[in-house]
């Protein structure tokens, strides 16, 4: 086979499947189908990524969307009792409207797309190099600028993981009454002596 | 067949960004599919980092997309707290049109 | 690294630290903590104001070109501090009365407070952007913070869900501008995005951008989401949002219009004047059908954002200055208004409607004396502060020849006056209802104060308030 045609024929599969999982996630009726077809998106983009030779992104796209918030998006919509059948209503009614103007849409961002042109000076402004790191792989190549050149960033994504947690807390963590929960430290220090009685029986008596 | 060029990889972007709008003003009601409307949205954003990044033989397209996974993580994750809150409050996820003259 | 190179985000650095460390503090004591923790927290912000007039003067870039502080940077930073401390005092009381007293209020507060720091000292679209959610983030967890109430939840819901439509539309700009010019950091951009025919990918970007900013500053028609979140946020929160994030939001579009866009200025200006007209007309016309008054003070909010751009339209450094001035005393005008707001309370509930302000001339005459101050002002009434605001913002706009605009401006600023007046109407001539229970506490009272004494004094003494935004003003294009 044509050693160009197999990128090209990839392609093509990652992105036709892509574009259709994404028209699928918004048009599906039921929203578990949808989060299904978003993990099928995530899948193909991960797969264009690998194209594009950034393996790194794509692993940690899968790890991280479709391991966790592809999850979590299933997690809430079963965890949630939702009536679906009555947001649909109403819902397409201005769809024809709405696909003249997507459409319009579409094509003129395509347009823009297919006609793009970078500034001549854009080789020459970048800010990192690949060909610096043209020995490491990609995973060697992006750590070793993600925690010098982009510090700055990532201490700031920390602080937003960090404000992510507090607020997924503090708006639904409630403490409920009438819970039962195992408090292992008077499980641990509970004395037999404490809690068990040694009783003579007698015989034909029985326990008073 | 054409060889494959950094604007084939713009093209499904901006397909990508379309669909995701696209979304959110179809399923006005219907938060949950708004939420991965966006998550389109964003995915379609990496999608042009990672490909002006290969264009250009520049890392800060990865890295970019690196932070904006992060980010929308966490944005997810607020998302839906504020959905589930929104749930406890009033049984259902249905939010009325934003009605801007509202007296 | 030298830790010399740390100084221009010295303040940013010791917030970081002191946000963890309370936070701590409040996972550990628990509720009973939250007072304590609050003033921690508005210490903490006088701290970082001093440690930014100390340490942040220099013009300069640091930490790989992410993140920088000059004079312009240091003006806005100690602004949007000093918004913050006001707004922590305001929910002192509130929180406590409304059960909301939890100790995650104040390090949202200070993180949100962080976020918009870090925003408007970015120099790079990564750092924006990660200042940008930070802030975003936090603003929707304090807009649906009354976790038990339907519209605080639904408020939350609606900043959420159109907040990071923004988003997203800001990172394809963001990703256009990177793939057009190579780059990510301001000064890069300042040099290759030049005026001399740019090309159709960067304008696209930057344009994608404005909207993105547009929405975040709530100005028309991207204030769909305003009315809604002020009313159902809880009132400090409103108050928070009316203030800060505005004052953020405006100050990073004109850093990104006079640096890394300056070149794009031709194409931007027309945008920019479609939203200041359009922000002016509604916010003076949709605020008149207003029962509510917190969804009164988001229209005039949004008319007041209008005024602010009409600056920027007619740019440089007088127009930028104008703006400043503007935003400079915008603030204390509707922080004051919402300390007005959170000093009434009847049954344990707080002032919602506006016709609840009948006859509290004869109530509390002292408040409604001071509520009239802030209305006057809001109007433009010489010689309250309010009116210089508006004064020299049309000033810079006649000299840039477009008298046609200064007119309008002028003539809306008329159809506001209206709803301003209706209060004051309500509040001295309508019958007299029920008395207003007393809110104790100094901290609301002293705030009324400073606020009142600022606006009416400004006429007299308006020399340094032109001297620091002149200053801020010609570090960013001078």
């Amino acid at each position: 086979m044509n050693a160009e045609l197999i990128p090209a024929v990839l392609f093509y599969l990652f992105a036709g499947v892509l574009v259709l999982s994404a028209m699928m996630v918004v048009a599906s009726r039921n929203p578990v189908h949808s989060v299904l077809f978003l993990i099928l998106a995530f899948f193909n983009a991960a797969g264009l990524f690998l194209l594009l030779g950034a393996e790194f992104a794509a692993f940690i796209l899968v790890i991280v969307y479709v391991g966790a918030v592809a999850v979590l998006f299933l997690f809430v919509v079963m965890m949630l009792d939702i009536d679906f059948e009555q947001l649909r209503k109403g819902a397409w009614k201005s769809l024809p409207v709405g696909i003249l103007v997507g459409l319009v849409l579409v094509s003129q961002m395509v347009m823009t797309a297919v006609n793009w042109q970078s500034l001549p000076t854009a080789g020459s402004s970048i800010l990192s190099p690949a060909a610096r790191h043209a020995a490491a792989t990609n995973t060697q190549a992006v750590g070793a600028i993600l925690y010098t050149d982009y510090v700055y960033p990532f201490q700031i994504a920390g602080l937003i993981l960090l404000v992510a947690m507090i607020g997924a807390i503090v708006l639904t963590l409630r403490d409920r009454g009438g819970v039962l929960r195992q408090n292992i430290n008077s499980q641990i220090t509970r004395k037999a002596s404490d809690v068990v009685e040694v009783r003579k029986v007698q015989k034909g008596a029985g326990i008073s | 067949m054409m060889p494959i060029t950094i604007h084939h990889f713009l093209a499904v972007a901006a397909i990508l960004f379309t669909i995701g709008v696209f979304g959110i003003f179809l399923n006005r009601k219907n938060i949950i599919v708004i939420l991965m409307s966006i998550e389109l949205i964003l995915l379609s954003v990496n999608i042009n980092f990672v490909a002006f990044g290969a264009q250009l033989g520049d890392l800060t397209g990865q890295v970019f997309t690196l932070f904006v996974l992060t980010v929308a993580a966490a944005e997810a994750a607020i998302g839906l707290a504020i959905l589930v809150v929104y749930f406890r409050n009033r049984n259902t996820i249905a939010v009325d049109d934003i009605n801007m003259m509202k007296g | 690294m030298e830790m010399t190179s740390l100084y221009p985000v010295a303040s940013e650095i010791f917030l970081a630290c002191a946000g963890m460390l309370l936070l701590l503090w409040g996972a550990t004591a628990g509720e009973k903590s939250t007072g304590a923790i609050t003033v921690a927290t508005g210490i903490a912000f006088i701290i970082a104001i001093f440690m930014a007039g100390h340490y942040e003067t220099a013009k300069a870039v640091v930490m790989g070109g992410h993140v920088g502080s000059n004079a312009y940077v240091l003006f806005i930073k100690v602004l949007l501090l000093l918004s913050a401390l006001a707004s922590l005092v305001l929910s002192q009381h509130f929180l406590k009365s409304s059960k909301l007293s939890r100790p995650e209020y104040p390090v949202l507060v200070l993180f949100a407070t962080l976020g918009m720091m870090l925003m408007v000292s970015a120099e790079s679209l990564l750092g924006l952007y990660m200042g940008l959610e930070l802030q975003s983030l936090t603003l929707y967890v304090l807009a649906a913070f009354r976790r038990d109430n339907a519209k605080s939840s639904e408020s939350g819901l609606k900043y959420f869900v159109l907040g990071a439509l923004a988003s997203g539309l800001l990172l394809y700009g963001i990703s256009l501008i990177y793939g057009g010019s190579g780059t990510i950091l301001f000064g890069m951009l300042h040099e290759v995005v030049t005026a001399d025919k740019p090309p159709v990918e960067l304008v696209l970007g930057f344009v994608f951008i404005l909207a993105a900013m547009a929405f975040k500053i709530s100005a028309v028609p991207f204030h769909m989401w305003t009315p809604d979140v002020y009313e159902g946020a809880p009132t400090p929160v409103t108050a928070f949002f009316a203030a800060a994030p505005k004052l953020a939001g405006i100050a990073l579009l004109i850093k990104l219009l006079y640096g890394p866009f300056h070149g794009l200025l031709a194409q931007s200006t027309p945008i920019i004047l479609v939203l200041s007209v359009a922000s002016m007309t509604l916010g003076a016309f949709a605020a008149i059908a207003q029962s509510n008054i917190k969804r009164m003070m988001a229209y005039s909010s949004i008319g007041h954002v209008g005024f602010a751009l009409v600056g920027l339209v007619a740019g440089g450094q007088e127009g930028v200055q104008a703006t400043l001035l503007y935003l400079l005393i915008y603030l204390p005008m509707t922080l004051g208004a919402f300390g007005i707001i959170l000093s009434l309370r009847r049954d344990g509930v707080y002032l919602e409607q506006i016709s609840d302000l009948a006859g509290l001339s004869k109530t509390r005459p002292a408040l409604a004396a001071i509520m009239t101050v802030f209305m006057f002002s809001m109007m433009g009434i010489p010689p309250l502060a309010g009116f210089f605001s508006k004064f020299y913002v049309f000033l810079a706009v006649v000299e840039a020849r477009y008298v046609w605009l200064a007119v309008l401006g002028v003539c809306l600023s008329v159809v506001g006056a209206y709803y301003y007046l209706r209060i004051i109407k309500i509040m001295y001539f309508d019958k007299q209802m029920e008395g207003f229970q007393r809110v104790p506490g100094w901290g609301v009272a002293s705030l009324l104060g400073v606020t009142v004494l600022f606006i009416l004094t400004l006429a007299v003494k308006p020399d340094w308030a032109l001297s620091i935004t002149h200053d801020a003003a010609k570090a960013l294009i001078g």
